[in-house]
């Protein structure tokens, strides 16, 4: 388990890291995910301080690995440490990997 | 002694609780079934001979509450100080509840960890060190399968034992200052790695997490916005026509005819009794309180068929499914819940509402909630499906789905009005594993639902029905109504008013006035007021009366054509619900602007639904308007002025907030 989030810490690090430094705001969020890959978050940015701390409550923040099992135009299914959750595109959008 | 039960969402807090006290509360397999506290004493077998009383608290993930039924769990294990915690927590993920679990180990009280669901990490290849997990933690560690009443006893016990005394906690909060946000992020930050480093120390896990499995497709399936919907419509159409075309009314018809030879049995005894106390006891009483309870299997088929969806794990997926689409009328894919709820019983479904976060979307959603009609309207739709459009299925599907469009439009209506603002909502929502539906489980909560129709059938329709055979057999002279002088009782006396109101709607006639009036008490009175003033029994059985009567005597008698039928049917389901219901609209909208907002809508969209049924079905069927077009037209009219005015009012509350805060930051600047 450890080793999985170690490949998988180096390869966000990677390339794709950098290209998003560039972009700056353009970074990449759940929505630009690859379904079945594991990411490591980014940032979340909510605006909204009380979602960001129920989110923290859920495993969901800075540094913690997240993993996308599907996605729809509106909607995708995660898995935040043994849990599956359906987020909505805003809520999806707002988290950065 | 008081121990309580906490955990996080869908951990299987009130299943162990029922197990435990014997009660019969409402679960589920979704995050949120419980959103009040509830306490009852445990039972013996497992107490002794001690009065200890068990506690379940609506699930939550920390000490901070989110939403308002996470704020009645850390309020209650904060202030009431119970005598030990049960720490119910999810075997399958250890990961994020011990997070809650190590902020319930600092209060001080005692707690016992109850880990819970290890079947599913059996079948999983999930291992957890219950040993180890308890010497790290610092309190004891019990593995338990609450479905199955597994590890109950010894957990129960050991939790009694410890009542009183004092708790370790393995891991303190350092002493910051509580307000400042980046202090408190960076403890969360120190709390959760600790629970990390107790985690990857007890737990092995066969399977990961992350690993897509085959449920993982059937959920892609049933989250798809077309696929989803349609699966979701067909399961709830499956639902209803097994209730109320198949299965329910099969048995409906053997339970009635035993009603009728009870019937016939009292009138047999009373044959040599005054004329008027037969009529009352066996037309009155058994005729109209059995014309209700014949309903009652429909009732129960439909219960027990909920419960079944409600405890596999759909629930969550049709939430996630409907999200974009409520949410584009500015509700939340959370509002589904109630409205499959409300199916049921309308008051528990506006309790449900408590899991939406935001204010509006919650108030709105406990506004239209109950547009669906609930159990103790299912007699009246089958009453009038059966009388009046020879049992067909399609009245029942079109009231069902006339109920969400209502939804819907009362959604963008209420968007409208408060001028709603475009503000962030996001949704998220856990989907449970999923699992298959107890039988025992549905089979426990449709008992509990016939007990509860029954008594209320034999209290409040009881006591209602005998009023209104008493209202309709005396004047106000407290004479017995002469035969063809019945207009001149009390019950038409004080009807009448109201029934010249209903004019417009096609059926303004004192009987059907009265029965849509005594429906407010209980929306099952209107096919027991109907019995009573109509003298009529055996609804449900239309065949029966087609052959006594040579025609359909039901229909004829209550002078309705199939179209008036119609808008008095629709009349009844959309008006406000039971005066309970109201009630539990009160104390969950704490506002009572809200409350009479719902109140007016609900009237005002049963009027129209009525007066728009009746109007354009006469003209379809006979070529003119229905009488009483004019002043319909304009009662409807003055409604939507009404609206009008006060979506105005609402809005320029809300400019003038804005202009004293506008006001208010250049008076600041002056100063500055």
């Amino acid at each position: 388990m450890k080793l999985a989030y170690a490949m998988n810490k180096g390869s966000t690090d990677a390339a794709p890291a950098e290209a998003s430094y560039a972009a700056s705001a353009g970074s990449r969020t759940l929505m630009d995910a690859e379904p079945g890959q594991t990411y490591i978050i980014r940032e979340i940015n909510t605006d909204d301080d009380e979602m960001n701390s129920f989110l923290f409550r859920l495993g969901c923040y800075q540094g913690e690995p997240i993993t996308l099992i599907s996605k729809k135009k509106k909607s995708c299914i995660v898995v935040i440490k043994d849990g599956r959750y359906n987020l909505d595109k805003m809520l999806s959008e707002a988290i950065i990997i | 002694m008081r121990i309580a039960f906490a955990g996080n969402p869908n951990s299987g807090k009130t299943t162990m609780y029922n197990a435990l006290t014997g009660r019969n509360e409402k679960i589920g397999n979704w995050g949120g079934v419980t959103v009040g506290s509830k306490e009852f004493q445990i039972k013996k077998e497992y107490a002794g001979e001690q009065e200890v009383i068990a506690v379940d608290l609506p699930g939550a993930y920390s000490m901070s509450p989110f939403t308002p039924e996470e704020g009645i769990t850390s309020e209650y294990v904060r202030t009431a100080r119970p005598d030990a915690i049960v720490n119910i927590v999810d075997a399958t993920n250890l990961s994020r509840s011990l997070f809650f679990t190590t902020q319930l180990l600092e209060l001080g009280i005692p707690v016992v960890v109850a880990l819970n669901k290890t079947d599913i990490n059996e079948k999983e290849g999930t291992k957890i060190d219950a040993a180890k997990l308890s010497e790290k933690l610092k309190c004891p560690v019990f593995e338990t399968v609450s479905i199955e009443n597994k590890g109950l006893s010894e957990m129960i016990a050991k939790a009694i034992s410890l009542a009183g005394t004092t708790q370790e906690a393995p891991y303190l909060q350092a002493d910051i200052n509580l307000h400042d946000k980046a202090a408190v992020d960076a403890e969360d930050r120190k709390r959760y790695s600790f629970v990390n480093g107790i985690v990857s120390g007890v737990e092995t896990r066969k399977t990961l997490s992350a690993e897509t499995t085959s449920t993982d497709k059937l959920d892609a399936v049933l989250t798809n916005p077309i696929a989803g919907i349609f699966v979701f419509a067909l399961v709830m159409w499956g639902v209803f026509w097994v209730s109320q075309t198949w299965l329910g009314p099969l048995v409906a018809d053997w339970l009635v005819g035993w009603i009728e030879t009870f019937q016939g049995w009292v009138a047999g005894q009373l044959e040599n009794s005054p004329a008027i106390l037969s009529a009352l006891l066996a037309d009155g009483i058994v005729g109209g309180v059995g014309a209700v309870v014949g309903f009652l299997p429909l009732v129960m088929v439909m219960y027990f068929l909920i419960a079944l969806l409600e405890d596999c794990g759909y629930m969550a997926r049709v939430s996630a499914v409907m999200d974009p689409i409520f949410k584009r009328v500015g509700l939340s894919g959370k509002s589904v819940i109630p409205v499959v709820i409300g199916t049921g019983c309308g008051i528990p479904a506006i309790m449900a509402c408590r899991t939406i976060r935001d204010e509006r979307e919650r108030r709105a959603t406990t506004m239209l909630t109950t547009f669906i009609p609930c159990g103790a309207k299912i007699p009246v739709i089958a009453l009038f499906a059966g009388a009046f459009f020879n049992g067909a299925g399609w009245v029942s599907t079109l009231s069902y789905f006339l109920g969400l469009v209502l939804i819907f439009l009362g959604a963008l209506l209420i968007k409208a009005i408060t001028g709603y603002k475009y503000r962030k909502s996001f949704f998220i929502m856990e989907l449970p594993k999923w699992k298959a539906p107890s039988l025992k489980f549905a089979f426990r909560s449709m008992m509990e639902r016939a007990k509860a129709y029954i008594i209320k059938a034999a209290t409040i329709i009881l006591v209602c029905n005998t009023a209104v055979q008493v209202m309709q057999t005396f004047n106000w002279n407290f004479q017995v109504v002469e035969e063809g002088a019945e207009d001149t009782s009390i019950l038409a006396s004080i009807a009448t008013p109201f029934a010249v109101l209903l004019i417009p709607l096609g059926f303004g006639v004192w009987q059907l006035a009265a029965a849509a009036i005594t429906g407010f008490i209980a929306k099952e009175n209107v096919v027991g007021t109907l019995a009573v003033v109509f003298a009529l029994t055996s609804f449900i059985d239309t065949d029966e009366l087609a052959m006594t009567g040579g025609a359909n005597t039901v229909a004829a008698t209550m002078g309705l054509t199939s179209v008036t039928a119609l808008a008095y049917l629709f009349f009844n389901l959309y008006t406000p619900p039971c005066f309970a219901a109201i009630g539990a609209m009160n104390s969950e909208m704490k506002s009572k602007g809200w409350l009479w907002g719902a109140i007016g809508l609900q009237l005002g969209t049963g009027y129209t639904i009525a007066f728009l049924v009746n109007q354009v079905g006469t003209l379809i069927t006979e070529g003119h308007f229905a009488a009483g077009f004019i002043p319909g037209l304009i009662a409807v009219l003055c409604m939507v002025a009404a609206l009008v005015f006060i979506g105005k009012r609402v809005r320029a509350h809300f400019d003038e907030q804005y202009e004293l805060h506008k006001a208010t930051t250049k008076e600041a600047k002056a100063t500055a």
